[in-house]
């Protein structure tokens, strides 16, 4: 006999994917280390940052760089000024005698202002002309202060670049590292940190680079220093220097000397600014490093945390915030114990600061918030019931119906992950038929057959989860009887022909389990005679006990 | 293996006679070709017969041909433990394969170039692009390169395949990776190239050969849009919104009539595009709507007026199910506020909706030549990408948040329709289809006792008024297509038509069972076998009383309409015959119902090619075979002897899609005798031990169930023919693989339950053994639970003694070994209340009478062992079963030529092997009481030491429950 025709002829190939039906959400989602998207607008601009000259800076370039953003004429000429820039800084190089140093500094300083002055300045020009071995020679030691300011000033904004204009400053990173040491006026390291910030935000290689010649150690001294700005610079090149996806550099910093209490003071003593910055450095420790994480808690950082959480209005310093916590808590449970308790000095708890952020007018932090919550979702019992009980749940369900696709889908699976009990090394979880019910009664049916349909891969899973656990577990077989009412079967057939062969399968599964041909029979003939497969309530691998013969009779 | 000419020379000639209409060379050049491939350096030996531009065009494509299977199987052998009759291509040969051939694809002619493409594809799934660096650089820089549209479809051909996994795959660190990889590498090009041609498209209007190839170019670079965004919104694209919607904009509004297709058939390359197109805004639409929002009303524009105006003819249904997928998605949106004005409600329901749902020429012609495909479409939902479902599909979006409106709409359409129809039967009989489609369609599928309703109509009075009339009209061949719709309507709201209405329709329902019409005869079968499903408060509907009156009827229409041109082996018809045959009251007629069966089964012999007919065939013989046992068993002699040469005819000739069904058969023949059993059975015993039955694996859950029925019935035949070392070599042969232990189980405990000790003791060592052995080497959870209770029964038929002294015989002590480290803890995960009954009683006897349990050197093993069993006998199941399951063996299910499909209707019943115990928890607490009283005061304290806590109390409970003490 083929497969094909009556699909429940099958037993063998059904009960062998039959576990992946089961298996609901019940999971904790570390964010991906490689991000595709924009960074949200609303966030800070993370990866690289040009520095703007001050507008008092007096100088005849400022009208042409600002005429430049628009107008293709001036942007010409501004690209020649560079060119004629770099020109006379190779010429001041070459000329010795009176008045060669200021003649040299003047020449930097012009060329730094032309690529100052406004956000796209013509750095290729830099580039091309032969800029950075000079801005190289300009680094060298001895020079002035004032120099060295202005060579690794320009440095930086050609490393904000593409990653050609990036690679370029290659040649200058020993100095620049060297540069960032205790005997450098502190100007200058912090110049120096923002170039190998912006040199480390282009790419792993790039920070494997930076690594190999030592740039961690001689940041991480800068991040102790009493000077706001340099703390914060240095906080920030540092947070891209162990963005990873290897855990060396964080697991490093983390065990440098004081570290994890200058972040902490940091947090606790900082404006917003600066406190965004740790929190950066924070997401990308918790998402690489368990032992690290513990460190860190243990070092006292989650109640400065939670003060900063319930308090700030500003998303770049939410955004990091709900990440760190949301790696945290996709640990262990007693992670999420300890970050429970934090909640508690903060008024309305770990709750209340969350439902702040679910009810934020910003998109991201509704999506973030959610997702910390579902990592809190696959917890412990006593996880699920403290946010099932808890005020967050009519946001979670009105975030399920109405918000936009990204938070529609964290809140799924927040919701989803509270339906079934903690997962368990190769067991299936079990339904929390009380969660599970009190979301069924509140319309959430509908919304999970809807997330079946969606073009996604993993809103169809989740929705097709839910279903599956609705069908499986309500009393006295309401749940297809539900998934049907809510239009479910249409749904489920929109994955029959689906590519991803996982979903497919579980379309196939359910429809013939719940709703296929042998459908009724189970009514007709007593469930004891009935193949197990059939009505679907059989969530082991292999035949169910309950099934015929046994006992051999 | 060198690449000498000369092996080329053979290679070529190989493939030129693998053409050969002459069997026998070409088998020869086959088994050579196998041969070769196994060598290394073949690879690129045909490649270059590929590419020799001077060779044979034929003997390129078959060269092409074989090099893609030969990548595709021995690029990546996947599963390393299979014995896989394949060697894998060595690496420095497959460096060699990806140097060359991404360049010789895109010189190749088109029959080639699309078999590289899938070799290329089939390369780029295992390495790409972590092991094949090179390739999309290479890609980008013969796209900037190339002004050849041959060579730059080649290139964006590549390009969608490789990147299709980005549209299915879940997402993970690895897939981001490759993501970012292909963004980084494509994103710009991509746009490039997409601008670039709508220049050319520009600048060419009046030349559609130059035209087409720009068309097809932009459509895959839409595909490949849509595979990068798919998982969400990349920087670059977001970056270059503009650009994209722009362009876009542009083609949805393009015309050119140069363009058009003349075959009606076939999809122009503007829609195709225009199609592709859809699909991206709707991606965007569903997942990036606050991005996209700024454009979103130009496009509804856009899309909505396209939708105008887009014929009906079916070279235009992709574009109109994707054009209506976009509005349906933007009216379920929070920017559905777009549609809300009553004006335009009505004009997507009267331009858009209504238009898509009227019956087509080319529906009708599927109605009428190819009735399978119909009923797919029409009542079992394989029309998901049709226009009819799509637009009902828009109707239901819209009803989200203006179901008042809609609703009110709709049942205005649906009364004029059946006011036209009823003005002119003859000329508007598409206004009622379309009507009834409506009507059916906008209720929510439901197949659990059909629809609960719906808002357009009174059901109650549509039907009376519409649908009635329609069944009760004289000639049953007059406008099928509105019978169909009468009979699907009755079956799709079944559950709200009164009983009383049912039954005087029911006649008329019958008479469409052998209307010439397949869809209509199958749609009557259909409808009668679900109305005999529905059930009120657990009891049919249709009790076999009401059904008698037409039953005489019922079955000779059902058997006629099997002899109908294209329906001898219609499954609706067969099923419908099963439903009566298990729900009606068929007792005087049975034999000759099974005779009629018997026939038809002789004849389906003889060439078995539809399962579903076939499957349901077999539940009918046994569904008649339940019920007329269930009445009179001595009916069995008369069944024997129709069923008895069919049976002959499925054994000897070795039907082996049927040997399955026809086991299960016999097992009830055999289980419905009493003992003795006549000769023809026990002759049939020996060929159904043979070992060559059950190594197909679906017949081996139907050959236990046989011999659980010998073994039953027949013991001593058994004995006296000196087979049950047969028997017991098959409960080895199973008891070994993971996937059938619990089938070798059933044998056994069947063994047990008919077979006195004194026969099995010769066997009983051996027996163990083998159990033992699989316990030491392949210990899974499913097995511990089977040999628990197997051991149960054995203590509970034979008695303790014998278990222990015979498992201490295989090695001292062994007895306790057992009972501590597998028997007490795993009793509790027993699940089932047979099993946990025979369990909690054995393991009770165990206790009460062991002297091994009751000796003081075994305390705490009784201690442990009385804790397991209150745990089994108080604690909800749910809470004492971790559901501690197997990690499945994959391996094992792969291969099933022949799948096992059970009969329900040959459904065996359990039966409780320890009757003489009512309530194992009262008999648990009855045989602690006596024992305590033996021994007073030494259980007190050992229950006190080992039982956990909830346990003592649930013990407690027990006692004052059932009113005994333990002293």
């Amino acid at each position: 006999m083929e497969s094909s025709g009556v699909a429940s002829h099958a037993p063998g190939k059904r009960e062998q994917i039959k576990t992946s039906v089961g298996a609901v959400a019940g999971q904790r989602r570390r964010k991906l280390a490689v991000t595709l998207g924009k960074e949200r607008r609303d966030a800070v601009v993370r990866g690289k940052r040009i520095r703007r000259a001050d507008t008092n800076d007096d100088s005849e370039f400022m009208e042409l760089a600002e005429a430049a953003v628009d107008d293709e004429n001036a942007y010409k000429q501004l690209e020649e000024e560079v060119s004629q820039a770099v020109q006379n800084l190779k010429l001041a190089l070459s000329t010795s005698g009176k008045g060669a140093a200021t003649k040299k500094l003047e020449a930097l300083r012009k060329l730094r202002q032309l690529l100052s002055f406004n956000s796209a300045p013509p750095i290729h020009v830099a580039v091309a002309s032969g800029a950075v071995p000079i801005l190289v020679d300009c680094l060298a030691f001895g020079s002035s202060e004032e120099q060295l300011l202005e060579a690794a000033w320009c440095l930086t904004n050609i490393a904000s670049g593409e990653l050609d204009q990036t690679r370029a400053v290659l040649p200058a990173v020993p100095l620049l590292i060297a540069h960032l040491g205790e005997r450098s006026a502190v100007h200058v390291a912090e110049q120096c940190a923002w170039a190998a910030g912006n040199i480390a935000g282009e790419g792993e290689d790039m920070r494997e680079i930076l690594l190999s010649q030592g740039a961690l150690l001689s940041l991480s001294r800068l991040i102790f220093s009493a000077v706001p700005s340099v703390a914060r610079t240095s906080c920030w090149a540092m947070s891209n220097l162990i963005k990873g996806p290897s855990a060396r550099a964080a697991t490093e910093l983390m065990s440098i000397k004081g570290i994890p209490e200058c972040l902490v003071q940091h947090l606790i003593k900082g404006d917003e600014a600066l406190v965004a910055e740790v929190a950066w450095i924070l997401v990308y420790v918790t998402v690489l490093s368990d032992s690290c994480t513990a460190v860190l808690i243990h070092a006292g950082v989650l109640p400065p945390l939670f003060q900063w959480l319930a308090s700030s209005e500003q998303t770049t310093v939410l955004t990091p915030i709900l990440r760190t916590l949301g790696n945290i808590v996709s640990g262990e449970n007693a992670k999420t114990d300890a970050v429970i308790l934090a909640g508690h000095n903060v008024s309305g708890g770990l709750c209340g600061a969350l439902l702040r952020c679910l009810k934020a007018p910003h998109r991201n932090l509704q999506k973030e918030g959610a997702w910390v919550v579902s990592n809190i979702a696959a917890g412990s019992m006593e996880h699920k019931r403290m946010l099932f009980t808890s005020n967050l749940l009519d946001r979670l369900v009105h975030l399920l119906k109405a918000a936009a696709f990204d938070v529609k889908k964290e809140a799924a699976y927040a919701l989803g992950n509270l339906c079934v009990t903690p997962k368990q090394a190769g067991t299936e979880p079990h339904p929390i038929l009380e969660h599970l019910s009190s979301l069924v009664a509140r319309g959430c049916v509908k919304e999970f057959v809807n997330l079946v349909r969606l073009p996604d891969a993993e809103a169809s899973r989740l929705g097709i989860q839910f279903i599956e656990l609705v069908m499986r577990s309500l009393p006295n077989g309401q749940g297809p009887k539900l998934v049907e009412i809510e239009d479910g079967i249409a749904a489920l057939e929109t994955l029959q022909f689906h590519e991803n062969e996982e979903l497919r399968n579980m379309a196939t599964v359910l429809l013939d389990g719940y709703f296929g041909d042998d459908y009724g029979l189970e009514e007709e003939y007593g469930s004891k005679v009935v193949d197990g497969n059939a009505g679907g309530n059989d969530v082991s691998d292999y035949p169910s006990w309950r099934r015929k013969g046994t006992v051999g009779v | 293996m060198q690449q000498s000419d000369n092996l080329l020379q053979s290679l070529s000639q190989c493939f030129l006679q693998t053409l050969a209409p002459n069997p026998e060379p070409r088998k020869q050049a086959e088994a050579f070709l196998r041969q070769a491939a196994d060598l290394p350096g073949y690879g690129i030996a045909v490649l270059q017969l590929v590419s020799g531009s001077t060779l044979d065009e034929q003997i390129r494509q078959a060269a092409a041909v074989n090099f893609k299977n030969h990548v595709k199987y021995r690029w990546e052998i996947s599963d390393p433990d299979a014995i896989s009759t394949f060697t894998p291509i060595p690496d420095p040969e497959k460096e060699q394969i990806k140097g060359l051939i991404l360049g010789l694809m895109l010189t190749a002619p088109q029959k080639i170039q699309s078999q590289l493409s899938e070799a290329l594809a089939s390369i780029s799934s295992h390495d790409f692009p972590q092991k094949w660096q090179s390739l999309l650089p290479e890609l980008v820089s013969s796209l900037s390169s190339s002004s050849d549209y041959k060579v730059i479809h080649g290139i964006l051909q590549t390009v969608n395949s490789i990147f299709k996994k980005f549209k299915y795959q879940y997402k993970s660190s690895e897939l981001y990776r490759d993501l970012k990889y292909c963004l980084n590498g494509f994103a710009a090009p991509l746009l490039d190239i997409f601008l670039k041609t709508g220049q050319l498209i520009a600048s060419n209007q009046d030349l559609p050969a130059v035209l087409k190839p720009l068309f097809e170019s932009q459509r895959l670079c839409c595909r490949i849009f849509y595979s990068l965004n798919f998982q969400e919104l990349p920087e670059f694209f977001e970056d270059h919104l503009d650009e994209w919607m722009g362009e876009f904009h542009k083609y949805l509004t393009y015309t050119n009539p140069l363009l058009k297709e003349t075959d009606p058939e076939k999809e122009s390359v503007v829609d195709q595009l225009k199609a592709a197109i859809c699909e991206n805004i709707n991606l965007y639409m569903e997942k990036n709507e606050e991005e996209f929002k700024d454009y979103l009303t130009g496009f509804a524009t856009d899309v909505w007026s396209l939708l105008m105006d887009v014929s009906l003819l079916p070279s235009y249904d992709r574009l109109a199910t994707t054009a209506i997928r976009f509005l349906t998605t933007v009216s379920k949106s929070v920017h559905h506020s777009l549609f809300s004005s009553a004006e335009t409600l009505k004009q997507i329901c009267e331009c858009i909706v209504i238009p898509n749902v009227r019956i087509r020429g080319e529906d009708e012609e599927l109605f009428e030549m190819d009735h399978v495909e119909y009923i797919r479409r029409d009542m079992e939902g394989s029309d998901t990408d049709t226009r009819r479902r799509m637009a009902c599909e828009l109707v239901k979006g819209l009803s989200v948040h203006y179901k008042e409106q809609v609703t009110s709409m709709f049942s205005t359409y649906v009364k004029g329709m059946i006011d036209k129809y009823a003005a002119n039967p003859i000329e508007n009989w598409k206004e009622k289809d379309c009507a009834i489609y409506l009507v059916v369609s906008l209720a929510p599928r439901q197949v659990t006792g059909g629809a609960t309703g719906t808002d357009l109509v009174n059901v109650e009075q549509f039907f009376v008024s519409q649908i009635v009339p329609e069944l009760q009209s004289q000639d049953i061949n007059d406008q099928p297509l509105l019978k169909a719709d009468a009979l699907k309507f009755v079956t799709t709201f079944r559950s709200q038509i009164p009983k009383a209405m049912a039954l005087a329709v029911f006649p008329n329902v019958i008479r469409f069972i052998v209307a010439e019409s397949c869809v209509l005869h199958s749609y009557a079968a259909g409808c009668v076998e679900k109305l005999l499903l529905l059930k009120n408060d657990r009891q049919p509907r249709f009790a076999p009383a009401d059904v008698a009156p037409f039953l005489q009827p019922l079955l000779a229409n059902l058997f006629s309409a099997l002899k109908l041109p294209e329906s001898q082996e219609n499954a609706y018809v067969m099923k419908c015959i099963m439903r009566v045959f298990s729900s009606a009251d068929i007792g005087p007629i049975a034999t000759q119902c099974l005779a009629q069966l018997a026939a038809i089964l002789g004849q389906v012999c003889k060439n078995p090619t539809n399962p579903s007919f076939n499957h349901y065939l077999f539940e009918a013989v046994a569904a008649v075979v339940r019920k007329s046992f269930e009445r009179d068993p001595e009916v069995v002699a008369a069944f024997e002897s129709i069923l008895f040469p069919v049976i002959q005819v499925v054994l000897q000739d070795d039907i082996t899609e049927f040997a399955p069904y026809v086991f299960q058969i016999l097992a009830q023949l055999i289980e419905s005798r009493r003992p003795p059993l006549p000769s023809v059975y026990i002759s049939l015993l020996a060929p159904s031990l043979n070992m060559t039955l059950w190594q197909r694996p679906a017949n081996v859950p139907a050959l236990v169930r046989l011999l659980q029925a010998y073994l039953q019935k027949a013991p001593e035949e058994i004995i006296h023919g000196n087979q049950l070392t047969q028997v017991l070599g098959v409960f080895q042969k199973l008891i070994y693989s993971r996937s059938t232990d619990h089938q070798g189980f059933f044998i056994l405990n069947t063994v047990v339950e008919n077979l006195s000790y004194q026969t099995l003791s010769p066997y009983i060592g051996q027996i163990w053994n083998v159990l033992f052995y699989r316990l030491q080497n392949q210990r899974t959870v499913k097995f511990i639970k089977s040999l628990i209770v197997f051991s149960s029964l054995s203590v509970v038929k034979y008695g303790h003694t014998v278990v222990a002294e015979s498992i201490n015989a295989i090695q001292p002590n062994l007895f306790l070994m057992i009972l501590e480290q597998v028997w007490i803890p795993n009793l509790s995960f027993i699940t089932g209340d047979l099993e946990c009954k025979l369990c909690s009683v054995a393991a009770t006897k165990l206790l009460s009478e062991s002297p091994v349990l009751l000796a003081d050197s075994a305390v705490a093993t009784w201690g442990k062992f009385l804790n397991s069993v209150v745990t089994l006998l108080v604690r909800p199941e749910e809470e004492r079963v971790n559901e501690e399951t197997d990690v499945p063996d994959l391996d094992e299910f792969v291969g099933y030529a022949t799948v096992y499909a059970q009969l329900h209707n040959a459904g065996k019943r359990e039966e409780d092997p320890v009757k003489e115990v009512k309530d194992p928890k009262e008999y648990l607490v009855n045989s602690l009481m006596r024992l305590s009283s033996q021994y007073p005061g030494k259980f007190p304290s050992i229950i006190l030491q080992h039982l956990e806590a909830p346990n003592q109390t649930g013990l407690a409970q027990l006692c004052s429950t059932y009113r005994r003490t333990l002293v």
